[in-house]
């Protein structure tokens, strides 16, 4: 027994390795740098070991905080949007009807179209004022003289919000479905029988049977959305002005345009730290919700 | 097992022949010449790269001794500066010179990555003032300038018969034009967007109003009453004069040329390259109704252009300082100038070619408008930490002109922010270690 053991960790030993260099090594490695004041473009200013400095710094900066509250409400809403609108799209899509299977992949194509281009495409949809987006909205009259999009906070949300719903929904459907799959269909039947209604079955079997599934989809989205970087940078680039500017966006700018090494690896290791702690929070929702369940 | 992963007929051995090929082609492609190889990185896209190509060939038939090989970089300017900062962080020799704009200089000469020229001895007062002055650090001169770019004011010859006596009076010939029957949409496009354009078309109206951003002690002058008139200045034409579109705070230089050439516009800032196509009929409404001239000044200050082009400089790290220098001798020569003026029409930096009659035989644009821009050009504030200084001019000069801040107040803020920058990079120990 024991030299069984002994032969499991040897076999995994290759693949603990892999993950030790590619995932722990990396992550040190920033880590360390985060200590540092390490400026590519600077080298008057030296290597030196500032202990938490940069850190410091980060706190004392508006713009991050303000990137924070962005990336927030950006994760905040357009989730809420993509888990109704997914959740509708997988209860239709659960139906039997003739061409379901062409509908199912249909479906999947804006998810399937590279982030960049599709911030492009919504990008040419909104940039000028003779764009679709005003040309459309002037013609139903929601609109009275076409406006410019991108110059004022409030409506450059508006296609970076609407692209990422667009593109996402799609993902969030599918894993719902698997999710509506998996419900016996005789409970549906037993609450028919007791004469309870489409919406008193909605709420009462299938949200509460779909717990997982939606825990899972906010676990893959929220961890997606607060690391958005490709969609903001091409639609708006994080204006007007800062207004716009997600945390990743922050930290590319530090670490790639500016190459402030040891600053950016600082606002890196942040990032880190809220997605795992968020992944936690959510893992040990998961890992209750399923005791729950269990008794 | 390393048989069965790694066997005489397998993919992978395949791979390694297949790898240790191409190393042994490269170190065989190095010590192919018998003279010095000299490593050259720029623009050789198009028809300046076979404008270059035709200049080095000529370069190395009258310098047998020397075999120039281009390496190939980035053509956008953010990325070909990150692969610079990268190589010469590592310390490469590689490429021997270099092709700066004419923002980095002073970054890289601090940095201590490119060499002083003095030794070389150019004779600097061949070329303009102000590209000398923004090539030089600490008292040395650090890169000769290439090719100039300059800010230009636009004007349709139709709609607007003469030059704008001073900024109010852009202002008027502006509107008269616009509320022409048939007249443009807009009084005057200019790039707006949150990137360095937009500081380059600020520099112009600060300059205008007598402003600056930075003085010569290296102090921030951007909370100055110049500063917020200037500003305040660009944002009346959008809300108030309405001359301009509120679409140029999204727009480079590319949106406003379409806006331009396709007659939308009386007026245009922009850089001197779209001219040449502007008078083809055959993609332009415009061929033959505009002129370019200097953009105009207000009250207490003068007209000002924003500085662009290119600069050639050696790396600190090469092994061939000397032949390296000659082939910047022979790229900036009033020949090869003048011949990039024909072939690309690039301005030359060298003053006295704008006399030669040459020079206009061979630019599109009318050489004493030209001449006259690059007088008044300034250059953009030559200190190490430009790069940073601009991102945070942009996010304020934005931040003001979509109305999420007053002038007075973006303006304090980018001073704030600057000198803190000014503060956490030891700029000013580094502006006192400067030669007097």
């Amino acid at each position: 027994m024991k030299s069984e053991s002994k032969l499991g960790l040897v076999l995994v030993a290759p693949a603990l390795g892999v993950i030790a260099l590619i995932a722990l090594f990396p992550l040190g490695w920033t880590l360390w740098e985060s200590l540092h004041q390490h400026d590519l473009r600077m080298p008057w200013l030296g290597q030196s070991f500032i202990g938490l400095g940069n850190f410091a710094e980060i706190m004392g900066d508006p713009r991050f905080w303000g990137s924070l509250g962005h990336t927030a409400f950006f994760t905040v809403v357009s989730i809420s949007l993509e888990l109704v609108l997914g959740l509708f799209l997988a209860l239709a899509m659960n139906r039997a009807f003739r061409g379901r299977g062409a509908v199912r992949a249909a479906i999947l194509v804006p998810w399937a179209i590279p982030t960049v281009v599709a911030a492009l495409l919504w990008r040419f949809m909104f940039e000028s004022e003779a764009g679709i987006a005003n040309a459309v909205l002037l013609d139903l009259g929601i609109l009275e003289k076409a406006i410019v999009w991108f110059i004022h906070t409030g409506t450059s949300w508006v296609p970076v919000i609407l692209a990422d719903v667009w593109k996402t929904t799609p993902f969030v459907a599918l894993l719902l479905l698997a999710g509506l799959q998996n419900i016996d269909k005789s409970l549906y039947e037993a609450a028919s029988m007791d004469g309870a209604g489409a919406w008193w079955q909605l709420t009462h079997i299938t949200i509460p049977l779909l717990k997982h599934a939606i825990l899972v989809t906010l676990i893959f989205r929220t961890l997606d959305a607060f690391r958005v970087f490709d969609l903001i940078y091409v639609l708006t680039g994080g204006g007007p002005g800062t207004s716009t500017e997600p945390v990743a966006l922050y930290a590319f700018n530090a670490l790639l345009q500016n190459l402030r090494f040891g600053y950016g690896s600082a606002v890196s290791v942040v990032i880190f730290a809220i997605t795992f702690g968020l992944a936690v929070l959510y893992i040990k929702g998961l890992g209750v919700s399923l005791q729950g369940d269990e008794r | 097992m390393t048989r069965a992963l790694c066997g005489k007929r397998s993919p992978c051995s395949w791979l390694v022949l297949g790898m240790s090929l191409i190393l042994l082609t490269a170190c065989q492609a190095n010590a192919k010449e018998d003279g010095t190889v000299l490593t050259f990185s720029g623009s050789a896209l198009g028809a300046e790269g076979t404008l270059l190509a035709l200049q080095l060939e000529r370069f190395m038939r009258e310098n047998p001794d020397l075999h120039v090989r281009v390496l190939r970089t980035p053509e956008g300017a953010t990325q070909r500066h990150q692969l610079y900062v990268q190589w010469l962080n590592a310390r490469v020799g590689d490429p021997d010179v270099l092709q700066l704009d004419v923002v980095w200089t002073p970054e890289f000469a601090a940095a201590g990555w490119i060499l002083p020229l003095d030794r070389f001895k150019p004779a600097v007062g061949d070329f303009f003032p102000a590209t000398i002055e923004a090539n030089s650090w600490a008292g040395k001169l650090y890169g000769l300038p290439w090719f100039v770019d300059v800010g230009l004011l636009y004007r349709r010859t139709d709609l607007v018969p003469r030059e704008p006596r001073n900024l109010d009076d852009m202002v008027a010939l502006a509107r008269a034009a616009q509320s022409r029957r048939g007249g443009p949409r807009y009084g005057i496009v200019w790039q707006g967007a949150r990137y360095e354009g937009l500081v380059t078309t600020f520099i112009e109206y600060l300059g205008a109003f007598g402003g600056r951003i930075i003085d010569d002690q290296g102090k921030v002058m951007l909370d100055s009453p110049e500063a917020v008139r200037a500003l305040t200045f660009m944002r009346k034409t959008l809300y108030d004069d309405r001359i301009a579109p509120l679409d140029v705070l999204t727009w480079h230089e590319e949106e406003g040329r379409f806006a331009f050439q396709n007659g939308n516009a009386a007026f245009m800032r922009n850089w001197p390259y779209p001219y040449a196509a502007m008078n083809d009929t055959a993609q332009s409404r415009v061929a033959g109704k505009f002129t370019i001239g200097p953009m105009p000044a207000a009250p207490g200050g003068k007209s000002t252009a924003a500085l662009g082009g290119n600069q050639l400089a050696i790396n600190a790290y090469t092994e061939h300082a000397d032949a390296a220098y000659r082939l910047i001798a022979y790229l900036t020569a009033p020949e090869q100038m003048l011949e990039r003026a024909a072939e690309v029409g690039q301005y030359p930096s060298r003053r006295a070619l704008f006399d030669d009659g040459r020079l206009s035989a061979a630019l599109a644009t009318p050489v004493e408008q030209a001449r006259r821009a690059i007088e008044s050009a300034t250059p953009r504030p030559v200190t190490p930490i430009y790069t940073e200084l601009s991102e945070i001019l942009q996010i304020e000069l934005h931040r003001a002109l979509v109305r999420q801040a007053e002038p007075e107040a973006a303006l304090r803020s980018a001073a704030m922010r600057i000198n803190a920058l000014v503060e956490r990079t030891g700029m000013r120990e580094l502006m006192s270690k400067k030669a007097p």
